[in-house]
């Protein structure tokens, strides 16, 4: 079965960002809402969904062709329409008697291969499919996304006891290769995997919290990155998620869990947060929540509101103790003799044993535990994981000592651990106490079990090569922020000789947050501070000369690509023979933003490629115009599918939807242009630069912008700096230019502006606050 | 002169916002040719008789390249013995095909001429698509660039007008145009223009409820510290616009209607920087060549490129505003920078006609530093 087309039922905030997401695959789908009462545009709803997610920052669109692939409706005009979907997602409002009239009416309409699928989040399966055919039953699932549908990387999937195999099959397999989703599977008990513990995890954390009298910086401090929680911690958290939202929550859950169940013991409402409800501190949506932003007196203000007095104060940056003691591991953190330790303590121990007390009863298996809070709440390690940092004997020990139930699987941990590294392969310990590999799906490879089983071929401290196989390399960048430097580059250069001399292909590759964050600004400073200019002209073109080598290496390079990849590390991308991006990276030539201007051949390369589309319009303005557009703003393409827009990606690289296929989608690319006999690009063909006068024309029109305040005096100097590059410099139309002209004059306008004090001003700044400087 | 030379005809597209308005798929060749069909219908003049077809366009490339003015001879069903040219100069440009006639029908080069003009905005942008300004020049002369705002701003400075001043003038020109529109007024000089979206027979940039409480919240355009708004200054527009200028004997000869008859044209350069003061000198020649005062004037058409630039134009020459634009002007009524020339014109005749007046003055500023000015008289 292949979904070609596809329905989504409800256009709230999830069915519409679902169908968002399901565009965004390339698939048609029809949106359909009730009709308002009384409502003049029958199609009011879905419209409106469409049109807020068409502004909404961030995106749940990649594109607007995804934008153009949403046909809206209404459930009274159109559901008959949905007879050639081949899966229908209902997300309407959580009430059984509603979902029940729609499948209803469903049952008669869908073709007998259609899916249809529920993303409830708190109904069970059963009664869902109550009163329904034999022939809905074994088309029906559960699949429950997370908010935003586009990039919350969680599906949870259950399945009926009557559920079809194979349709089953096929959900998965869509979900996981074309929407790219982290396919989990649970069972169909109350909130599943994610939300079961979630809401646990928040309540334990908010008990604490006030129990402990600690102030919503001090708890979020903890309750954060010591454990590898997002920053938002817990407080932060439900000002995200609505705190209005989460009475609904418990009230669902506690009406379908089961008697015992530990939610039931911890679960009260706290008097000051239902006066916060009722006073209109729902969160981010409302007038604020434990935080809000002050805007009085035309400022921005942080502030947390007091857990005791009520009272709202600025809120500062903290230093929490137990929270810096997370350097020396998670121990550190709940040994920590301090309020902020016991709270670190008890909110995690508890929510620790509630995950060991719930397998098998939620899933089958520890990592589909892990898997889900990772990929649901953006937990950087599971509770199985969380506690092997803690050391399963400590963790239990500790639960005895202080009078507490130590749950059976903990209990059948004792002496060993969750997970284990057996021969190279990861391992996770089995219900039935016995260890078994971790098995990653066909056609994933993950550079962490290659890094798990084998030693690189070349590394130093920012950068490696390892064997992936079938004759491929994989170059890593490996600094903080895998920044890039003069190691990357001599790394490289040895990457290169050696895959030419012993291997196939090459991928660029790794598994940081973002792919490349760009140069290291730190060591440019240091250098142009210090005038060491001829070391800073060595490093500009010692990467001009490294990448046009990997450009023209005598076998294909493939750049894959994810989170954001600037400036030099977009740089790479376009001297690669191919790229294979996930869906989610942001390519940016950035350098601006620092005030210089891509020299590392980005420039040379981006006026190639707007030199090369055949669809520019005519005259030698254009594509050296839409070039200076893109370097001097500085834009950051959204997605994979918008960098093509900006010319970033070309028109035939590769998009993978799923992180975890990335590696192997790249691999194959390399392998199949080795096996396609592959040859080195020639040289590109010379190119007639305006020269002079368009230069003058760029300048005119910057100055312009600053008339109108929206270019600053440095903004002048450093357009004027990317101008001369792409106009030619001082050369005429009438003479032509190749690559290494294109590379002097890159060369020659990094140098002339990296000695400027507005230049050194903005990297400073940079450094010092992540942002840029408006100088 | 030693041979009359009378309007008759005029005829325009509607006028359109660029980039959003309804005319913004129409080729700009197909866009003038309608008008121009329509005018030579109109104007029941034998197209065999039709010596040249004289085309303003201020940037002709893209759409508007080659030769337009010929290609556009085609388009229209005008006889193969009908020549085209078409001439640059700026926002003049229609109104120097008008004169171009004029010293060609004098000249005993032909009898009866199309003068017609036009612009896409949204098609062909300002600038054009290859901008590649003289390096030297850029530098040794400050207004040969210079943004049409940035010399709107200058007069503002000089000529002592606030932003309040100029908003009240833009309100008063959609006020005038809107009145004008709902009248019935426009009319008879709009052909109406076949597009993908069906056919479009209104003007587009018309806003008959701008109030001075909203033009107060736009932020300045082209100079944060000026004054000059996006509602202060004539819109981006699409459109195009004709008038048929043939010799009086002709006219009369062939049953023309006369609308008005050639008292005196004249060009005049100022200083660039200041552009939109141009009218100033050329109306002082042309006046001089008529041998009249503009207080003999009853008739102004006077081009709002910016609602200060008119403004100005009218405090160095003393006019009595009202007089000027009694549709409204280019700030509601759009200014499609080829088409302005032969629209003021072809009006300012037809006002003459309705209002039954004696002297009328056409006129309008042209970026580069440059004024060009057209006196008619009742015919």
């Amino acid at each position: 079965m292949e979904i070609k087309k596809a329905a989504v039922i409800g256009a709230g905030v999830m069915g519409s960002g679902i169908a968002a997401h399901i565009a965004n695959a390339g698939i048609p789908v029809t949106l359909l809402d009730i009709v308002p009462e009384g409502a003049k545009d029958r199609y009011a709803i879905a419209k409106g969904a469409l049109a807020r997610m068409a502004k909404a920052d961030p995106a749940p669109f990649m594109s607007r062709a995804a934008q153009k692939l949403v046909t809206p409706g209404n459930v009274e005009d159109h559901l008959e329409t949905l007879g050639d979907c081949d899966w229908i997602v209902e997300a309407v409002i959580e009430n059984p008697k509603i979902k029940h009239e729609l499948y209803a009416r469903l049952e008669t309409i869908t073709k007998p291969d259609a899916v249809v699928s529920s993303n409830t989040s708190t109904i069970p399966l059963s009664i869902l499919t109550e009163g329904r055919s034999q022939a809905f039953k074994s088309s029906f699932m559960v699949t429950h996304f997370f908010n935003p549908p586009r990039y919350m990387r969680l599906l949870e999937v259950v399945a009926g006891p009557d559920t079809d195999a194979a349709k089953l099959a096929a959900i998965r397999s869509f979900a996981d290769i074309r929407l790219g989703k982290g396919v989990v599977d649970a069972k169909d008990t109350p909130g599943f995997i994610a939300n079961r513990i979630g809401t646990y995890w928040i309540q334990a954390g908010l008990n604490e919290a006030f129990d402990l009298g600690l102030s919503v910086e001090e708890a979020d401090a903890i309750a954060s990155r010591p454990m590898g929680v997002p920053k938002t911690g817990i407080f932060g958290l439900m000002d995200l998620v609505g705190i209005d939202l989460m009475p609904h929550i418990a009230k669902s859950l506690l009406a379908t869990l089961p008697e015992k169940d530990a939610y039931r013991d911890i679960f009260r409402v706290e008097p000051f947060i239902e006066r916060m409800i009722a006073d209109g501190y729902i969160g981010r949506k409302g007038k604020g929540g434990f935080y809000r932003l002050n805007r009085e007196g035309g400022g921005r203000v942080k502030e947390s509101v007091n857990l005791k007095t009520g009272e709202w104060a600025t809120s500062e940056k903290i230093k929490v103790e137990a929270a810096e003691a997370g350097r020396q591991g998670l121990r550190a953190v709940v040994d920590h003799d301090s309020k902020p330790g016991q709270y670190a303590w008890r909110m995690l121990s508890q929510t620790l044993s509630y995950a060991a007390s719930l397998v098998p009863e939620i899933a089958d298996s520890i990592v589909d535990v892990d898997e889900a809070m990772k990929l649901g709440y953006a937990w950087k390690y599971g509770p199985f994981e969380l506690i092997d940092q803690l050391g399963v004997d400590y963790f239990a020990d500790r639960l005895m000592a202080e009078g507490r139930p130590v749950p059976d699987l903990l209990e059948r941990a004792r002496g060993r651990s969750f997970y284990r590294v057996e021969a190279g392969a990861l391992q996770y310990l089995g219900v039935d106490g016995t260890y078994a590999d971790v098995v990653r799906p066909d056609g994933v490879l993950l550079l962490a079990d290659i890094k798990r089983r084998s030693d690189p071929l070349l590394k130093n401290g920012s950068a490696a090569l390892w064997d992936i196989g079938n004759g491929v390399t994989c170059f890593e960048f490996t600094a903080k922020m895998n920044t890039l430097d003069d190691q990357v580059m001599s790394l490289l250069a040895q990457a290169l000789d050696l895959t030419g001399r012993s291997y196939k292909a090459m991928v660029v590759y790794n598994e940081g947050t973002n792919f490349s964050v760009g140069a290291n600004l730190g060591l440019a400073m240091f250098a142009a501070n210090i005038a060491l200019w001829a070391q800073v002209e060595a490093t500009v073109k010692g990467g001009q000369d490294t990448y046009k080598a990997l450009k023209y290496a005598p076998f294909p390079v493939v750049s894959a690509p994810s989170g954001m990849a600037l400036g030099g590390g977009c740089e790479i991308l376009l001297h690669s023979d191919a790229v294979q991006a996930h869906a989610e990276t942001y390519c940016g030539l950035v350098e601006v933003g620092v005030g210089v201007i891509p020299a590392w051949g980005g420039s040379k390369e981006m006026l190639l490629r707007a030199f090369a589309n055949k669809r520019r319009p005519g005259g030698p303005m254009p594509p050296v115009a839409q070039v200076f557009e893109t370097i001097g703003l500085a834009k950051v393409a959204k997605s994979a599918q918008q960098a093509k827009d900006l010319l970033y990606l070309r028109p035939d690289d590769g998009v993978t939807m799923n992180r975890d296929r990335l590696l192997a989608d790249a691999k194959a690319r390399a392998l199949a242009m080795v096996e396609a006999g592959y040859q080195p690009p020639a040289p590109p063909e010379e190119i007639r630069l305006p020269g002079p006068s368009a230069r003058t024309g760029f300048n005119l029109a910057v100055k312009d912008l600053a008339a109108q305040g929206k270019a600053t005096p440095h903004d002048i100097v450093v357009s004027d700096a990317l101008a001369e590059v792409l106009s030619g410099g001082a050369h005429d139309i009438t003479e032509p230019l190749g690559e290494d002209d294109l590379l002097t004059l890159e060369r020659q306008a990094f140098m002339d502006l990296i000695k400027t004090s507005g230049t050194l001003d903005r990297i400073e700044h940079m450094l010092e606050t992540g942002k840029p400087l408006r100088n | 002169m030693n041979k009359n030379v009378v309007i008759a005809g005029y005829a325009r597209s509607p006028f359109q916002f660029a980039k959003k308005g309804d005319l913004i798929k129409v080729r700009p060749d197909d866009l003038v040719a309608a008008a121009v069909k329509g005018l030579v219908e109109r104007s029941g003049v034998n197209p065999q008789d039709i010596e040249d077809l004289i085309l303003g366009c201020a940037f002709p490339e893209g759409e508007q390249g080659l030769n337009m003015a010929r290609l556009v001879v085609m388009l229209a069903g005008l006889p193969r013995s009908v020549g085209g040219t078409t001439v640059n100069r700026f926002c003049g440009s229609s109104m120097q095909a008008i004169h171009m006639a004029a010293g060609a029908i004098q000249l005993g080069a032909g009898d009866v001429f199309v003068c017609a003009g036009v612009e896409s905005m949204t098609r062909v942008p300002m600038m054009g698509f290859n901008p590649l300004p003289n390096p030297a020049l850029a530098e040794a002369e400050a207004g040969a660039y210079m943004p049409m705002g940035t010399t709107a701003e200058n007069l503002a400075r000089k000529y002592q007008i606030t932003r309040k001043a100029q908003e009240e003038f833009a309100v008063e020109s959609h006020r005038k145009a809107a009145a004008a529109q709902e009248a019935g007024k426009l009319d008879a000089e709009i052909v109406p223009i076949e597009t993908p979206g069906g056919s479009v027979d209104k003007d587009g940039c018309i806003r008959p409820d701008t109030s001075l409480e909203a033009l107060a919240e736009l932020r300045p355009a082209f100079d944060e510290e000026g004054t000059v708004t996006a509602g202060t200054s004539s819109p981006l527009t699409d459109g195009a616009s004709a008038t048929l200028v043939a010799s009086e004997d002709y006219a009369k000869a062939n049953g023309l209607t006369i609308m008005a008859r050639l008292k005196s044209v004249a060009i005049a350069g100022c200083d660039p920087t200041i552009m939109g003061i141009g009218p100033v000198g050329a109306t002082r020649k042309a006046l001089k060549r008529a041998g009249v005062e503009l207080s003999d004037i009853d008739i102004i058409e006077s081009n709002e490129a910016f609602a200060v630039q008119t403004m100005s134009v009218a405090q160095e020459l003393g006019m009595d505003l009202s007089k000027v634009n009694l549709d409204g002007g280019a700030i509601a009524l759009g200014h499609p920078l080829g088409a302005t020339g032969a629209r003021i014109t072809g009006k300012a005749a037809a006002l003459l006609q309705r209002e039954g007046k004696e002297l009328a003055l056409s006129t309008q500023c042209i970026g580069g530093g440059q004024g060009i000015a057209t006196i008619l008289e009742a015919a």
